[in-house]
């Protein structure tokens, strides 16, 4: 934890109410004004007691406060080397350990997770009645199969995708594990809507996990390793540009110089990644939209609109499709509680926050909402689910704009 | 009539005895310097009678009568223009009357800080005129002729633009007193914003001369604007049925449409006859633009007046703007904006004819019985060396009836009614104040700054 | 922590909801200051209490083991007046967050304490109305800490302050007793006393505030001037002119530094001092206030006028002005923030005299202020790995606040006296006046226990305040009170 960058926090508290934890508990030392002051008597000498623990652990690493904050202090760096200095020196309980080396041992591995996925193809139903029974024995398990979208068939994707008309560019996509598994369409809507746009597109079979969920639990270790065969994946592909449509990784990916040394660090400074809707408003739209007259409540995800900073590209890609009406959902800027593995590690507050989450989404009215990351789209789902209200339609940012240029008159 | 000595159940009687009956308090109390000669019948305090009167000219002239009648047992009561000093309850006793008239210096006028620091005694008539001359003004409507900035602080007087610019404590930044040990205390200051401890002004608006004698006060001031426009609507139908049938032509309806509207009225006032009366609506505009914007209002209150309101402007307010109503029993009744209408329904149930008259918007109504009395001199009535009987209050118990029935009719409005003046035998059969929650606190307040009684003793709330 | 402490922690336990009493160390440390970070003191106990009720019954705990309490809000404050005691127990109303009511008819809402000061606005918005006092902290301060701090903000020069604003309180007298407060009382206005008292009279744990009407128009004006003094003299010339903005704020060159570092406001290039001058209120009027304005900020030598036109130009104009404060931190390890108040025609003369001071001293002064009303927020810039910067830049910091008072200012014009500014009461105040506020302490609180230390420089015993009770108080003889 890097003293430095603890000390430019001048404690004005700015960051308090688009803290998540803090918006559920009102305690300082679940606020990110109170964390950084653990880190700073972490720092001063105190060792990592539980409680402290707890506390670093209940961050769901949304980097809201990053937004707010005034003075720019570096949240996300902090953070990140805490939970590092945590998963290093904290004696876990074995129960919470257990947990940890499960979802980290599944879900960065996509041959796993999809065998993974059998046990979670449940009815909707039995997935309902067994649930409560779940939530008694672990609510970490109960969270997992909640959370578990309906199984869609497998898509496979080229390697490379041509360009429709005159090719404007040559990019990469990256795939995602959690994406990629449980929602391939989204993939597929990416490729399409790139390649209507004039672009090439790259898709490397050999690319993995990029190394999000173990970079924000504090495996940095496993991180590096990932973030190494997703550069060389690339890199073999001959791609400079890597476009990625899932929030968590975008953010990660941005960071890989920062997060490697030596010639790594270099190879990653000569990739640039952007997020979908990002590069899409850059580029600037070639293909015709047609009318979606749908209203589209379009949800900030915290590692894009906090970490990337990309709040206004989506928004205005959607408003630019005719006949769709945009609206804006009450707290957007508050996490809805998915966070990379927060679910899966925090039910409790993760469902406080999914609720809160689904209620405000509710009240928009709108047709469909729309949502920019894998881990926030099942969250809100399930919530929805839980609340017992008509379930809302979700999609990505890239089937809307898939379903405009293509004309299909409504979001497949 | 009471003698001091006969009142003042707190009094100890030994040393209070030895100070009244020695001349040495009388010598004590020249040796200051100070102007003092024996009291008159014309200076008598809502019936009782001081035994001194006393003319100080500065704040360390009223701190050496202070500490003389700190050593000499001495109850005191500050006066400015004596226009209310008959308001009020009774003091259980007084020796000493300490006339602000003599306080009467404009101290610093700092125009380019729109502030003012003035004695208390100054009136503010004096003080308008002053300021007038520098374009500038004190948005305190002047309540009365000869009343003073140290009365209007001490009675927190206020009048028809306390919509728009606030009360007494609103526009008050500094004040210096004296207390009763005579101490001088200043809180606050000479610039607009400040929050360096306590506001000792707050506290001492209202205070009715219980606390301290208030010598000097620090105000804020406006620029005077350059138009007024005065906007008169006389409602369609009177009660019951104005107050029922169509709500949009209510006096509520319009003061909430008024007070809402973007041609921000500096005030609106209300005049009524009850029970029985139409209701009489003006609104006063301020501004550049007072002209184009009383448009808007008369527009506005077209749609809910009998005929086309009635525009006036250059500084005609309507006669009866900003008079009190009444002088012979005279109540204040407050309620939430949206209670108006419910309460003035309950005084119109009443039956008792009355005159109402007031601040509409900001739901600050006087209530003057009978309604006969509005329109007196107030000024020359109070010079008077008895309060004059009161032949048409036949029957006191029904006006007393009134009070406790209005009183119970606007409590589940969120409303308050107090009684500012009525004969003494009305005080003996309705509580003036009516239930004040903070009660036990101001009393726990007055101890500390008098515990030994002295300040105006009884006129206030609760018998403080 | 001591055996009365753990004693009544629990206590507290008992009149609390579960995990509401904090006792562990590590936590207990992160509320060891607010806002202004080199006072700090680890609190005996947090509470987090959810109502009225509980904070009483707190209080009475306190009251029964002779233990001072401190509430806290949002721990924004910039003067100490949260700082926590060693030996008390901080009450924190962060969990009281209910609107509980929202009366457009009355022009007024009932909030519970820990409301921040934006939300009540955000509750309002959309039918046209807004809560006026509006601190640059407001996303974040809670309405219990803008009441106890008498808040105000940039529009605070025509709209007036909390106190202006607040029609009822609902307290927890230092005895702990619930008492409301209310404007409409006849008699003292305690309510007025007890804004801006700072946590030392009671607790806050109801607010009634009035509601304001949207002005029908805002125009809001960017005027870039060489210097400083110009843009103080049209300051002057705008107020002289009878003209009453709704905010008349200055930036001076190193402030406009900072927040163009922090937020990118775009502020014209070059200029020694930027005005931000909003008007607002009927179109006419404000049509003609800001010709006006205008061609005062021309005539004194204003180089480039901008208008925002519309809601998210005028955001962008005040951007850099409200992230000033905090955004200092970029361009200087340290800083500290003041508060004084001059008369307004006293700025251009202050303002010279800062500068010569941070000319002697060698200390960065940046100014960023609310030039309407001569409320002055200096940031004194140093670093702190320099030695010896961190005490010249505290002198520079003192002797402001000398020339404040020397002008006949304050020394504190929002951010309040707490911890950090009583030993400057002195210069304000004479003792008398200091004992007579004493007296009002007294009334409220004789035993000293609603956030002791601040506000007041020298520690004193209710019963020895002169002038009232001679002697010894019984609660002292008998050992029950304490000195404060
Ligand atoms: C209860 C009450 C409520 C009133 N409300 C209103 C109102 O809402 N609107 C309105 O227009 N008028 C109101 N008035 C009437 C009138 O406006 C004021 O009484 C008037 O301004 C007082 O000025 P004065 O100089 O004549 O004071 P006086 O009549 O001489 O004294 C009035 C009161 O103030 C005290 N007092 C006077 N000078 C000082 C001083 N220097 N220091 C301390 N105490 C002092 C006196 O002891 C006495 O209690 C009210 C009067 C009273 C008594
Ligand atoms: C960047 C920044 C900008 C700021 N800008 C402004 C500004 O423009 N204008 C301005 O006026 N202030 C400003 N402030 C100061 C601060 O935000 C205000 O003083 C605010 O009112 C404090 O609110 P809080 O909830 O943080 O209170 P805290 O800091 O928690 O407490 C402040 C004081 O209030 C007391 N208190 C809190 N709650 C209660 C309660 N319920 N009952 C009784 N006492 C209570 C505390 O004991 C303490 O004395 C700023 C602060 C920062 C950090
Ligand atoms: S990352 Fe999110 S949860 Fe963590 S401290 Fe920041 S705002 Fe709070
Ligand atoms: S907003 Fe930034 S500087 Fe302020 S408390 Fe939060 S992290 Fe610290």
């Amino acid at each position: 934890m890097d003293p430095e960058l603890i000390n430019d926090c001048v404690h004005c508290g700015f960051c308090l109410p688009s803290c998540p934890t803090y918006v559920l508990w009102g305690e300082e030392m679940d606020s990110p004004r109170g964390r950084i002051h653990l880190m700073k008597q972490h720092v001063e000498g105190t060792p990592v007691t539980d409680e402290m623990a707890g506390h670093f652990d209940a961050c769901l690493g949304c980097m809201a406060c990053v937004t707010a904050c005034p003075s720019g202090v570096r949240y996300d760096r902090l953070i990140e080397q805490t939970r590092a200095v945590v998963e290093r020196e904290h004696v876990r309980e074995p129960a919470d350990r257990a947990l940890r080396e499960l979802v980290f041992q599944l879900f960065p591995h996509p041959r796993r997770l999809r065998a993974m996925r059998v046990p979670l193809r449940l009815s909707a139903g039995l997935r309902r009645r067994i649930a409560p029974r779940l939530e008694r024995v672990n609510p970490s398990l109960a969270a997992m199969a909640d959370l578990a979208p309906d199984p869609v068939k497998r898509v496979r994707l080229p390697r490379r995708v041509e360009a429709v008309g005159r090719r404007r560019a040559t990019v990469g996509m990256l795939t995602g594990c959690v994406q990629g598994e449980f929602f391939p369409q989204v993939n597929a809507a990416t490729a399409r809507v790139l390649a209507m746009e004039g672009c090439d597109v790259v898709i490397p079979p050999s690319q993995g996990c990029c190394g999000a969920l173990s970079l924000h639990s504090g495996r940095p270790g496993q991180a590096r390793r990932f973030a190494r065969r997703t550069i060389a994946a690339f890199d073999r592909a001959g791609v400079d540009t890597i476009v990625v449509n899932a929030a968590g990784c975008g953010s990660t990916m941005k960071e890989y110089a920062d997060l490697l040394d030596g010639v790594w660090a270099e190879r990653a400074r000569e990739i640039r990644t952007v997020d979908l809707a990002e590069y899409l408003a850059e580029l600037g739209p070639v293909a015709r939209r047609h009318p979606l007259p749908l209203t589209v409540a379009y949800h900030d995800a915290c590692h894009l609109a906090h970490a990337q900073g990309v709040r206004s590209q989506p928004r205005e890609l959607l408003t630019a499709i005719p006949d769709l009406e945009l609206r804006e959902i009450a707290e957007s800027a508050i996490c809805c509680g998915s966070a990379g593995t927060y679910n899966l590690f925090q039910p409790e507050a993760a469902r406080e926050l999914g609720d809160r989450k689904a209620e405000r989404v509710l009240a928009t009215g709108a047709d469909l909402l729309v949502s920019a990351n894998p881990g926030c789209t099942m969250q809100i789902t399930s919530a929805i689910r839980r609340s017992g209200a008509a379930p809302i339609p979700v999609a990505h940012t890239a089937q809307v704009l898939d379903a405009s240029i293509r004309g299909l008159g409504r979001v497949a | 009539m009471a003698t001091p000595q006969e009142t003042g159940p707190d009094a100890p009687q030994e040393t209070g005895a030895r100070a009244r009956h020695g001349a040495g308090a009388r010598d004590a109390l020249s040796a200051t310097g100070v102007t003092v000669r024996d009291a008159g019948p014309g200076d008598a305090v809502a019936g009782v009678m001081p035994r001194w009167v006393a003319l100080p000219e500065s704040t360390e002239e009223v701190a050496a009568l202070m500490r003389v009648s700190a050593g000499h047992d001495l109850a005191v009561v500050p006066a400015g223009g004596g226009t209310r000093l008959h308001w009020g309850t009774p003091p259980e006793r007084c020796d000493l009357l300490i006339d602000t008239c003599c306080l009467n210096e404009i101290l610093e006028h700092a125009s380019g800080d729109l502030v003012v620091r003035v004695q208390a005694g100054v009136t503010m008539d004096a003080l308008a005129e002053a300021l007038a001359a520098q374009n500038q003004e004190l948005a305190l409507d002047v309540p009365l002729a000869g009343s003073t900035v140290g009365g209007t602080l001490a009675t927190a007087a206020a009048g028809p633009r306390r919509l728009r610019y606030g009360t007494a404590r609103d526009l008050l930044i500094g004040l210096t007193v004296v207390l009763a040990d005579g101490t001088v205390a200043r809180s606050g200051g000479k610039v607009v914003k400040n929050v360096a401890g306590y506001d000792l002004g707050k506290l001492f608006t209202g205070s009715y001369g219980t606390l301290g004698i208030i010598t000097e006060a620090v105000f804020r001031l406006h620029p005077i604007p350059r138009a007024r426009h005065w906007v008169t609507a006389v409602l369609p139908s009177a009660p019951p049925a104005a107050l029922s049938a169509g709500p949009s032509t209510s006096p509520g309806a319009v003061a909430a449409a008024l007070a809402a509207s973007q041609a921000e009225p500096s005030a609106v006032e209300l005049d009524w006859l009850a029970p029985a009366g139409t209701f009489t609506v003006s609104a006063l505009v301020e501004g550049v633009a007072a002209e184009s914007r009383a448009g808007a209002v008369r527009d506005l209150l077209a749609g809910a007046a009998e005929a086309v309101p009635d525009v006036t402007g250059g500084g005609e307010a309507p006669g009866w703007w900003g008079v009190t109503p009444g002088e012979d029993v005279l109540l204040e009744l407050r309620v939430p904006p949206s209670g108006v209408d419910g309460a003035l329904r309950a005084i119109a149930a009443r039956g008792l004819p009355a005159r109402v008259r007031g601040s509409l918007a900001s739901a600050v109504l006087q209530i003057a019985l009978p309604p006969e009395s509005a329109g007196t001199e107030p000024t020359e009535l109070a010079k008077l060396p008895e309060i004059p009987e009161i032949p048409q209050l036949a029957e006191v118990a029904e006006v007393a009836a009134f009070v406790s029935g209005l009183r119970g009719d606007v409590a589940p409005l969120g409303g308050r009614l107090t009684v500012l003046t009525a004969p003494p035998e009305l005080a003996r059969l309705v509580d003036l104040w009516g239930p004040v929650g903070a009660l036990p606190l101001m009393r726990r307040v007055k101890e500390r700054f008098d515990p030994d009684r002295r300040m105006s003793p009884g006129r206030m709330a609760g018998g403080i | 922590m001591t055996e009365t402490l753990d004693e009544l922690a629990r206590g507290l336990a008992g009149v609390l909801p579960p995990g509401a009493v904090i006792t562990d160390p590590v936590r207990l440390r992160t509320y060891e200051c607010d806002g202004l970070t080199h006072h700090r003191a680890v609190p005996g106990i947090v509470v987090l209490p959810e109502s009225a009720e509980q904070i009483a019954a707190v209080v009475r705990l306190c009251n029964e083991y002779g233990v001072p309490f401190v509430a806290r809000g949002a721990g924004t404050g910039l003067s100490g007046g949260a700082l926590p005691r060693a030996d008390g127990v901080l009450v924190v109303t962060a969990k009281m967050r209910r609107i509980l009511q929202v009366d457009l008819a009355d022009r007024r809402a009932v909030v519970e304490p820990g409301v921040t000061n934006l939300a009540i606005t955000e509750a309002v918005r959309e039918h046209g109305y807004y809560y006026a006092p509006d601190p640059s902290s407001q996303q974040v301060c809670t309405i219990g800490g803008n009441v106890a701090e008498n808040s105000g903000g940039a529009h605070c020069l025509k709209y007036g302050f909390t106190v202006n604003h607040v029609l009822a309180l609902e307290i927890v007298t230092p005895d702990g007793d619930i008492v409301t407060l209310d404007a409409d009382d006849p008699g003292y206005d305690l309510l007025g006393a007890f804004v801006g008292s700072e946590g030392t009279l009671g607790i806050t744990t109801k607010v009634t505030v009035r509601l304001s009407r949207a002005p029908e128009t805002v125009t809001t004006l960017l005027a870039a001037f060489g210097s400083i003094e110009q843009g103080g003299q049209a300051v002057s010339a705008i107020i002289g002119a009878g003209v009453v903005p709704a905010a008349i704020e200055m930036m001076d060159a190193l402030a406009i530094a900072a927040a163009e570092a922090a937020v990118a406001c775009g502020y014209p290039a070059g200029a020694g001092a930027v005005l931000i001058v909003e008007l607002d209120g009927p179109a006419a009027e404000v049509a003609h206030q800001f010709a006006e304005v205008e061609r005062i900020c021309r005539d004194n030598g204003a180089f480039e006028l901008r208008t925002a036109a519309g809601p998210q130009e005028r955001a962008a104009v005040w951007k850099g002005r409200r992230s000033a404060f905090a955004a200092v931190g970029r361009i200087s390890p340290a800083y500290i923030v003041q508060d004084g108040v001059v008369p307004r025609t006293a700025l251009p003369d202050v303002l010279a005299s800062i500068d010569r001071l941070s000319a002697e001293y060698g200390i960065r002064v940046a100014n960023v202020f609310h030039a309407g009303d001569g409320n002055l927020h200096p940031l004194v810039l140093f670093d702190d790995a320099e030695p010896g910067a961190e005490e010249r830049a505290g002198l520079v910091s003192g002797r402001i606040l000398d020339l404040c008072v020397e002008h006949g200012g304050s020394i504190t014009g929002e951010h309040g006296v707490g911890v950090d500014k009583s030993r400057y009461m002195p210069k304000m105040f004479t003792d008398d006046d200091l004992d007579t506020m004493q007296l009002v302490r007294c009334a409220f609180d004789p035993r000293g226990l609603s956030n002791p230390g601040k506000v007041f420089p020298t520690p004193r015993l209710c019963g020895e305040v002169p002038g009232v009770r001679r002697g010894v108080h019984p609660l002292v003889e008998s050992g029950r009170a304490e000195q404060f």
